[in-house]
């Protein structure tokens, strides 16, 4: 196992190191000056520019310029924090149902829907510390969970393709969650259409006022911990896993596959639905969005980076996060389009799925840990 | 109530219905094309959106309306190669590969719009063309027939013939057969020595180059610029067209109308204090409605034959 694992390792890190070349490159496209000068004068100045602005997207996240030092970034810090808590929570969600090898991509409407639902909670409910917040994300939670219920019951009971349906449905619940915050939740004197404020007992507490870190990431980092725990550690999460590995040898080994089923798409929506809340409560502090924010795909970005594994999921997601920081930093003293990231996380994507991707490598780390097994075997029957 | 009805009674309306069902419809027979050989064409909406993007770009700096075509269904041709490499040959889950694509094309035309044209949201600086209306001779000056069948935009009626051509290339040709057969069981297609990698890559090339065409009608026809994801969704409605619609292709040009006339209707109810949002999302729920539909009944028919 050993070997294959470090394979699986390596394999990330050559996607990720093939992305980072490929973005070098994009940089370096488009810092060529225009105007009449040589080529040869331009490459130098490109070449010049495009290190200026590649050191800013790899660093600016931790670190920055000042008076000729480098300093610890902290608002730099802060954003690349608080943007790694909803997609590693989507990441969570994704993980789990791609464990159980179905592809509900529903996790965006969850959380758009579960977010403008619970909205209305988090304005009128009560104020009362610390249990009101709970309660909010709690509701959140329960919406996630129903609506990724329909395509789990559609797919665990008569087999309709959860592709699909997921996907329907997240154009169902944007419509329904605007609709929602358009006809009872909307704030009239604001001038473009967003929420009320939220009671003010609602809100997460922050971790430093200034740059609004908010206490999401606990959260999140719980939450991984505790989906780990249940992956790896109850028979639950071992039904998940043997039913993703081979439903049929599952099946046959007396687990209620259906059920299972149903009980992922569950806890997975149930996850999913409380990623748009979180983020309401400890940054916006009212329901901002005018459409979906594109979480739940990030959610797959993450999960696939991760193996599936939640245990790996907050790298995953404060990598993607870090890198997004980084390119909006840039795009901000240069003039490259921050959304030049999105090639690279295809790339990744791609090469990191790719299962025949550096297979030779894979080949050779197998044969390698079947000699070592052997030979193990064939020691051990020599001392006997 | 009388005024909402004259107006969803108007030709115009009839009009905007069609415009905006074109594309759907373009690229749910993109769909069902890959969706018959197996292999499901996540990847609609980022096809549609390169080609959209490339269409304006060629005509824009070439001024010709030909090569922007051909451009545009060559970046079709090109994105479905890289989905059926990586998911055919390289094993990569079809619909990872496909999502990665659609980021890839979300990003990749935000980034070539700036290189090319200075700017990030839209080709408005850049004076590309757009392809024609036609006015059938004759038939125009009928008076009602006239006013529904002339006068479309060139790619509305490439869509129609489109429907009659792929039906019959699905149902009655050597191609479709293949095609229909290694979606049906690859393994089963094999043994009677069909090539189920040359079958299903035949069939992603078809689909991305009708996406293409949807594509191109939105940028060269619905308006005349490229602007940053303006597919918003198309792809992803094309395949609900799709599902909905079923395994004929005229039972897709349905699906695809009732998501288009629905939207169309969606502005016109809005005069009627029905929120845009109910109208909107109505197609989508008769399509999850459906698909249960046709499982369930799938599901029993199966459990009566066992027993």
């Amino acid at each position: 196992m050993k070997s294959t694992k470090r394979y699986e390792v390596y394999r990330t890190a050559i996607a990720i190191a093939i992305a980072l070349a490929l973005g070098y490159i994009l940089i370096l496209l488009s810092a060529f000056p225009k105007g009449d000068m040589a080529f040869f004068d331009k490459l130098k100045s490109a070449i010049k520019d495009a290190n200026d602005a590649f050191r800013t997207f790899l660093i600016s996240p931790v670190l920055k310029h000042r008076r000729g030092h480098w300093v610890f970034n902290l608002r730099g810090f802060i954003q690349w924090i608080n943007e790694s808590v909803p997609i590693m929570i989507t990441g969570l969600a994704v993980s789990l149902i791609f464990t159980a090898r179905h592809f509900n991509i529903g996790a965006e409407g969850q959380l758009f829907l579960g977010a403008a639902i619970a909205t209305g909670a988090a304005i009128y409910f009560p104020s009362i510390p610390i249990i009101t917040p709970i309660i909010v994300i709690l509701i959140a939670s329960m919406v996630g969970a129903a609506w990724s219920a329909i395509p789990g019951y559609l797919k665990s009971k008569w087999n309709a393709s959860e592709v699909v349906t997921s996907l329907m449905l997240n154009y169902v619940a944007l419509y329904m969650g605007l609709f929602i915050i358009k006809t009872f939740l909307r704030d009239p004197n604001a001038g473009q259409l967003v929420s009320l404020k939220f009671s003010d007992s609602a809100t997460l507490f922050l971790l430093n006022d200034r740059y609004r870190w908010h206490s999401g990431i606990l959260i999140a980092l719980a939450l991984s911990f505790a989906l780990w725990f249940v992956m790896k550690k109850t028979t639950w999460g071992y039904k998940v896993r043997l039913i993703g590995n081979n439903k049929h040898f599952a099946y046959y080994s007396g687990i209620n596959t259906q059920k299972t089923f149903f009980q992922v798409h569950l806890l997975s929506g149930a996850i999913a639905g409380t990623a748009g809340i979180i983020e309401l409560l400890g940054y916006y502090g009212r329901f901002v969005w005018l459409y979906s924010p594109g979480y739940g795909w990030d959610g797959i970005i993450i999960a696939t980076l991760a193996r599936n594994n939640p245990i790996y999921v907050p790298v995953a997601a404060l990598f993607l996060s870090y890198i997004r920081v980084g390119a909006k930093t840039m795009g901000r003293y240069t003039n490259i389009p921050p959304e030049m990231v999105a090639i690279l996380q295809a790339t990744i994507i791609l090469l990191v799925t790719a299962e025949a991707f550096l297979s030779q490598m894979k080949q050779r780390a197998i044969e390698k840990e079947a000699k070592h097994t052997e030979e193990a075997i064939v020691g051990g029957e020599t001392n006997e | 109530m009388n005024s909402v009805l004259s107006s969803i009674l108007s030709w115009d309306f009839v009009a905007s219905g069609i415009r905006v069902t074109t594309p759907i419809l373009l690229a749910a027979l993109g769909a069902l094309v890959a969706e018959l050989a197996g292999t499901p064409n996540i990847a609609l909406e980022g096809t549609m959106l390169f080609s959209a993007f490339v269409g304006v770009i060629i005509s824009g700096f070439t001024q010709s309306l030909w090569l922007a075509v051909i451009g545009a269904l060559l970046t079709g041709i090109v994105m479905s190669s890289i989905l059926a490499y990586f998911s055919l040959k390289l094993k990569t889950d079809i619909i990872m590969a496909a999502i990665a694509l659609n980021i890839f094309a979300s990003g990749g035309t935000i980034y070539a719009l700036y290189l090319l044209t200075g700017d990030k949201g839209s080709s408005a600086s850049l004076k590309s063309l757009v392809l024609p209306n036609i006015d059938i001779p004759i038939i125009k000056n009928i008076p009602i027939l006239g006013n529904i069948l002339s006068g479309h935009h060139i790619l509305t009626y490439v869509a129609i013939i489109l429907v009659f051509l792929i039906q019959y290339m699905l149902y009655k040709t050597p191609l479709g057969l293949r095609i229909r057969s290694v979606g049906e069981s690859p393994d089963a297609a094999r043994s009677v020595g069909i090539s189920v990698f040359k079958t299903q890559y035949t069939a992603l090339i078809i689909s991305g180059m009708l996406a293409s065409l949807g594509g191109i009608f939105l940028s060269m026809g619905y308006v005349s610029w490229f602007a940053r994801d303006m597919t918003s969704g198309r792809g992803f409605i094309a395949l609900a067209a799709q599902a909905l619609g079923g395994t004929s292709a005229y039972g897709v040009a349905l699906g695809s109308l009732l998501f288009g006339f629905s939207e169309a209707l969606s502005f016109s109810l809005q005069f009627l204090n029905i929120p845009y949002e109910v109208t909107q999302s109505m197609p989508f729920i008769i399509t999850v409605g459906a698909l249960a539909f046709y499982a369930w009944n799938k599901s029993r028919n199966k459990r009566n034959r066992d027993i």
